[in-house]
């Protein structure tokens, strides 16, 4: 791996040559909420920002995106594919959305792979970005994530002083840092060693250790628990935690039409909602809120592991924030965790 | 390839099975499209009403016919209902096949026994057909198809089911209405009792089983006592479904996804899953 060094007052400067030959999607603050957003200045950036309130996952599989057109014009059929993907530069990610991107690649990239998630996977230069505080409700690092870590990012900057230590970390990324050398300069001795530091630092910031060990075959035994109901009675349904979870990949598919002329496209979806397991004959698999609750705890902390072999959740904490009535995912691991025992 | 993205496909013909049940032959509208369709007897396709949207279907045609696919679809709601308004020249669109498929590589020198009801025979038909294809018939043994539906009415695929499967060497076909009804001289009574009735042997046997809820409970039940094993009895399972290829999540019965995964699934495997289906 190759690390550079990046001058802070270069970071803009740097962005602003990015923007000029990608399309540069980076934090931006809409009402005091942050969000990733394709930027037209670098004026815009909300720089040493924390975590989004919507994951940056939306720009690879976008709250809603057209799938294809079509036109049944004269009893015909014409379709056409709606498919677009401009070369971009994902800015400022965090370690736990970095993750995420491995998580969504194992059902996206499965064969038969998604062509939307995918080209614009492939066509988007992912700058990560470590983080300087740890946030109140996160705990990646019972994920084995750490808050300085850019594993997933093809380039990494980690604040450090005055600078950013780049760490370049996939060919795409060199390729970046090649194209852009007059911006970066050589590593100098004793940057590696601080941000080592701020990991130990940030380390003891996590304000709730947690622990998931064991916790997928743990929950096997406990479906049939009382727990899943005593929890959902305080749950509202609302699909929050799942609107604004990094790892949720569900969606529904749907037309608008008029006259002849068509869209399909596809919307995020929750399985937290009663209509989306619901058979036409009214039978409905999940038709109690807890049994939709449970389903989604155990995708998060079950089902995606043993499905991908990957964590379903990465500790970001976003629906431990967003919750409306305080269902907390880490008092759910402790509680589970200390069932039956 | 965009596995999202629907074939452009025709409706050649239409056939009334019953009285909410229709037969569609579609055949894709690029010939080599067509003529490179491969699927496997209990595998599923998305169809599209553009304007309306997509449902699933089984495949009722066997992967033997080469000259169209056919879905048997009752009308349901939005798009099952738009379907049966459709004539035929009509354009829709198909996309798969998708899932798994009834196990007929291990069911090879078997006898195989079929429990359908109503339009639940739909995705055990395509089986019956394979096998009885002359170039398949030599590796299967006997096949013995239990059918019933509420009244004669609702028997689907009469032709074959009353003419020519009885015909087939090796094949007896059991049929059964809910109650008596004038001009039916044939079985009464549901299909769990007829089974009772019958007496299947489970020896050398492997059973496609495909119906209302109800009656595969009461059948199993009853396979139970006859000596099945859980590993010997396949049945198809229905989710709601989008994607059907495993990404847009809500087909899922704990971490399998069963327009993938499924939709065929033996009951041993069945009872590794939690019962949210
Ligand atoms: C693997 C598989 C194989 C199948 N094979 C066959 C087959 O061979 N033949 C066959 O006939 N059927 C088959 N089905 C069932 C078929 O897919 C359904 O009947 C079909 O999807 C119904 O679609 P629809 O558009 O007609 O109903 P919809 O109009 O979509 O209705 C679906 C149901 O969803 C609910 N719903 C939809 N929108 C809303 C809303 N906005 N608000 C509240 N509720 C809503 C309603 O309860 C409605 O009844 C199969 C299903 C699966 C999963
Ligand atoms: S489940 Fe909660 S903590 Fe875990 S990744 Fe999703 S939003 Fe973040
Ligand atoms: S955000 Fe909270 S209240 Fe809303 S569905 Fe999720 S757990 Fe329930
Ligand atoms: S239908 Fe989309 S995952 Fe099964």
């Amino acid at each position: 791996m190759d690390s550079k060094l990046l001058k802070k007052e270069k970071l803009l400067p740097l962005l602003d040559e990015l923007r000029k030959e990608f399309l540069l999607v980076a934090p931006v603050e809409e009402d005091a909420l942050l969000f990733y957003r394709p930027v037209e200045s670098v004026a815009e950036i909300k720089l040493g920002s924390g975590r989004s309130v919507v994951p940056p996952k939306e720009w690879f599989f976008p709250q809603a995106e057209s799938l294809y057109r079509y036109s049944t014009e004269g009893g015909g059929l014409v379709l056409e594919e709606t498919l677009a993907a401009t070369p971009a530069v994902l800015f400022g990610i965090h370690p736990c959305d970095l993750r995420s991107f491995a998580v969504l690649d194992a059902v996206f990239l499965q064969e038969p792979v998604d062509r939307y998630y995918t080209l614009r996977r492939e066509k988007t230069v992912i700058i990560g970005i470590s983080c300087t505080a740890v946030c109140p409700e996160c705990f990646c690092s019972a994920y084995g994530i750490s808050p300085v870590e850019g594993t997933g990012a093809d380039v990494h900057l980690s604040e450090v002083g005055a600078v950013y230590m780049v760490e370049v970390l996939t060919p795409k990324g060199k390729e970046l840092v090649a194209r852009y050398q007059e911006f970066f300069e050589d590593q100098v001795a004793g940057v590696a060693e601080a941000k080592e530091a701020r990991k130990e630092t940030l380390s003891g910031q996590f304000t709730v250790r947690v622990t998931v060990d064991g916790l997928p075959a743990k929950l096997g035994s406990l479906f049939d628990h009382p727990y899943w109901e005593e929890l959902s009675r305080r749950c509202l349904g609302c699909g929050i935690c799942t609107y604004v979870c990094p790892t949720c990949h569900c969606f529904d598919i749907t037309d608008v039409c008029r006259g002849f002329e068509g869209k399909r496209f596809r919307c995020w979806d929750a399985c937290l909602f009663r209509d989306y397991t619901l058979h036409t004959s009214g039978h409905n698999p999940r038709h109690a809120l807890y049994q939709r609750l449970r389903n989604r705890f155990f995708h998060k902390l079950k089902y995606n592991h043993d499905r991908y072999a990957i964590e379903g959740c990465v500790g970001c904490g976003r629906c431990v924030a967003l919750c409306p009535v305080n269902i907390d995912i880490r008092e759910v691991i402790a509680t589970v965790r200390g069932l039956g025992e | 390839m965009n596995p999202l993205l629907p074939k452009p496909a025709t409706i050649v013909d239409i056939i009334r099975e019953t009285g909410d049940v229709k037969t569609f032959r579609v055949v894709l509208d690029d010939p080599e499209e067509m003529a490179a369709w491969t699927h496997k007897p209990g595998q599923t396709a998305m169809l599209s009403v553009f304007g309306v949207g997509e449902a699933m279907f089984c495949l009722a045609s066997s992967p033997t016919c080469r000259d169209w696919l056919e879905f048997s679809i009752r009308r349901a709601g939005k798009v099952t209902s738009a379907l049966h308004e459709l004539e035929p020249e009509a354009k829709i669109g198909v996309r798969g096949p998708y899932g798994n498929h009834f196990p007929y590589e291990n069911m090879q020198g078997k006898n195989l026994l079929v429990i359908g009801g109503g339009i639940g025979l739909a995705p055990l038909r395509p089986l019956v057909n394979f096998m009885l294809a002359p170039e398949n018939r030599q590796h299967y043994g006997n096949i013995e198809v239990i059918y019933g539906a509420r009244s004669y009415g609702d028997l689907c695929y009469k032709e074959e089911v009353f003419r020519v499967w009885p015909q087939a060497p090796g094949v007896s076909v059991f049929t059964t209405i809910d109650a008596p009804e004038e001009g039916w001289s044939g079985h009464v009574g549901f299909v769990p009792a007829y089974v009772e009735e019958l007496k299947p042997s489970p020896e050398n046997k492997f059973v496609v089983i495909c119906g209302p809820p109800v009656m595969i409970r009461f059948t199993l039940k009853a396979l139970g006592e006859l000596g099945f094993e859980e590993k010997q009895i396949y049945t198809t399972l229905e989710m709601r479904m989008k994607c059907g290829i495993g990404k847009c999540g809500r087909c899922n019965v704990g971490a399998r996804f069963v327009c993938r995964d499924g939709p065929v699934f033996n009951l041993a495997e069945l009872k590794e899953l939690p019962p949210e289906y």
